[in-house]
């Protein structure tokens, strides 16, 4: 029973971390906080019941339609809500959070208005196929997100440390002007990190459409905030931080649906980041921020 | 005669465009002092909730229940004011975003005293109550040729008109006052006012409290306008509606959060017959906005520009009657 949960919980977080590792990038680089990427996510999901359900498409064709629909989404993001805006001189700070929360209301418009406002089942071909260890039951469909979120996780941490356009993003990140003055390309990164950014929102959408069945338009809202709540929780554009409060967060919703009161499930990642900032502001792992 | 210009539908909409306008300064205030916050949405519900649940259980008057809402609004306003004091930004948006939705959930998940999801209904009316009140004193609306419930709606709605005109000016007083000096020259630069003498945490407190007050007055208002409410009233959604009024109109002057109101209440109303893709239309709108116009729709240079429009007529006036001279 224990581990099973704690299965269970390790396949939520991980997505979590997926969805949050998305509004990590982004903050890291433009020092925005991206209020579309919920329904970007959202719409990754709503891709993926498409393909497998009304082309009868096999699961990677859904990824692949599901990681170009939100790579083209994050491209369309940065080029009308989040260039326009940086082009400018003394733009507070406020203007791309609104910028982002217009695109986020449109988006989740345009969705109702493409998909319906309802539930869609979402058909993984392998849904019933389990395990059978001892006492515990496994799904094929955990195993499955668990291998695609490590997997994503390693390949970004190896990205953004071993190779060149990674160590830019990075050094775009620390620094935008001293970068560029470097001969970095920052225009480019910037694109390529909000495209990359979506395009993780929209493979996190499958997975979460695989682990719960089902996909609606309201499933961005709620995931965007606890994506926000977890970048908080493992430290602003901390990528390890944002994949261990994913995992934390997982595990905590989790165990408080089975021992304690499933109703205040929603509000738990929430409580923790009230506590986090009150304890320690800079996040589980961020550092400590000297002015 | 009368009679048929007062659509009730059009005095609902006014009345909401009262409230919006009440919980738009709710966020501009704290915003003066450079405080992002939230959870408008949040306190609207705590002072919506109180104020419902002790007119109903207690059968206290309105008025009662509506100071009791404010109040309480403005307490939990100073229990999170004070630990956020120094969170900065976007963190503090984040922090009072995830405030409101906790207030939410508790709200949906405390059925034995707020019905949960499905929301208190029969909450007093207050043009209802006054219509009760009048008609105990022997006044009839029908001799002002009204029917009852356009004599309802239209009470409210100059009730509302006084309190909202009254909180403007009250404002905008206090933007010239030592407290709104005080406010403006932190939100410029925090360290160069403490060393100014202004005591920081007591303005900062100060004004993220006046903001909670101010949400937790428009909630209980709304709950007795309404006669309804249920969480979902109080869920992120109208914590970005309050959030654009205020960024929309411009965070600069008073004029700002209360233009947007206006415009953004009536908005939806106006593209009815589009109802389909009246919300597409809106986010694109505030996209188009920020690109185009960033500080929002009014701000200083067009109050200036309005001011100096009015003042140069009035020398106009000045010189031509000198010439008459």
């Amino acid at each position: 029973m224990l581990i099973e949960q704690l299965i269970n919980g390790l396949t939520l977080g991980s997505i979590y971390a997926i969805v949050a590792l998305g509004f990590t990038l982004v903050f890291g680089v433009l020092g925005i906080i991206n209020m579309a990427h919920g329904e970007i996510f959202m719409f990754g999901a709503f891709i993926g019941v498409m393909i497998t359900s009304i082309f009868d498409a096999p699961l990677w064709v859904a990824f692949a339609a599901a990681i170009l629909v939100t790579a083209i989404l994050g491209y369309f993001l940065e080029n009308f809500a989040l260039r326009p805006l940086r082009s400018k001189q003394g733009v507070s700070h406020l203007a791309p959070l609104i910028s982002t929360i217009g695109v986020s209301i449109f988006l989740e418009n345009l969705s109702h208005h493409m998909f319906g406002a309802g539930n869609r089942p979402f058909e993984a071909p392998f849904a019933e196929i389990n395990f059978q260890i001892g006492s515990i039951t496994v799904y094929l469909v955990q195993i499955v997100i668990f291998v695609i979120s490590i997997l994503l996780m390693v390949a970004l941490s190896f990205w953004l440390g071993k190779t060149k356009a990674g160590k830019a993003l990075r050094a775009t990140a620390e620094n935008l002007e001293t970068a560029s003055l470097l001969g970095v390309d920052t225009k480019r990164i910037i694109t390529m990190t909000v495209i990359i950014a979506s395009a993780m929102g929209g493979i996190a959408g499958i997975l979460v459409g695989m682990a719960f069945n089902s996909v609606n338009p309201q499933m961005g809202l709620s995931m965007g905030l606890k994506g926000l709540a977890i970048i908080i929780l493992g430290g602003m554009g901390n990528v390890r931080g944002a994949m261990a409060g994913g995992l934390i967060l997982g595990l905590a919703e989790t165990f408080v649906v089975v021992y304690g009161d499933s109703g205040y499930k929603d509000a738990i990642a929430f409580l923790a980041i009230i506590v986090i900032l009150l304890i320690r502001p800079q996040g589980l792992f961020g550092k400590k921020i000297t002015t | 005669m009368l009679a048929e210009f007062i659509n009730p539908y059009y005095l609902q909409i006014g009345c909401f465009v009262l409230i919006n306008i009440i919980l738009a300064l709710s966020v501009f205030v704290p915003l003066s002092t450079g405080q992002l916050s939230l959870a408008s949405a949040g306190f609207m519900g705590l002072g919506a909730y109180t104020s419902a649940l002790l007119t109903i259980h207690f059968e206290l008057p309105i008025i009662v229940g509506v100071i009791a809402g404010t109040l309480i609004a403005g307490l939990f306003g100073i229990l999170i004011g004070v630990p956020t004091l120094r969170l900065q930004g976007v963190y503090l948006a984040i922090v009072t975003l995830g405030f409101g939705e906790v207030i939410r959930v508790v709200f949906v998940n405390w059925e034995s005293l707020t019905k949960g999801s499905v929301g208190i209904s029969g909450i007093p009316h207050i043009g209802r109550e006054i219509l009760k009140t009048f008609k105990e004193f022997g006044f009839n609306p029908q001799s002002l040729g009204l029917q009852n419930n356009q004599f309802i709606f239209l009470s409210i709605f100059f009730l509302l008109l006084v309190i909202t005109v009254f909180l403007v000016w009250f404002f905008r007083r206090q933007s010239r006052s030592r407290v709104g000096r005080a406010y403006a020259a932190i939100n410029l630069d925090e360290k160069a006012a403490e060393s100014m003498g202004i005591n920081i945490t007591y303005y900062k407190v100060l004004a993220f409290t006046q903001g909670a007050l101010l949400a937790g007055f428009a909630g209980s208002l709304y709950a007795h306008v309404l006669a309804y409410i249920s969480p979902a009233d109080f869920s992120y959604h109208r914590a970005v509606d309050i959030l654009v009024f205020t960024i929309f109109g411009g965070s600069e002057v008073i004029w700002g959060p209360i233009f947007g109101a206006i415009f953004l209440t009536f908005l939806p109303e106006v593209l009815r017959f589009i109802s389909e893709y009246r919300y597409m239309i809106y986010g694109l709108m505030i996209i188009i906005l920020m690109a185009v116009r960033p500080q929002g729709l009014i701000d200083v240079t067009i109050i200036n520009w309005i001011k100096s429009k009015v003042s140069k007529r009035g020398v106009k006036h000045g010189s031509r009657s000198e010439k008459s001279m």
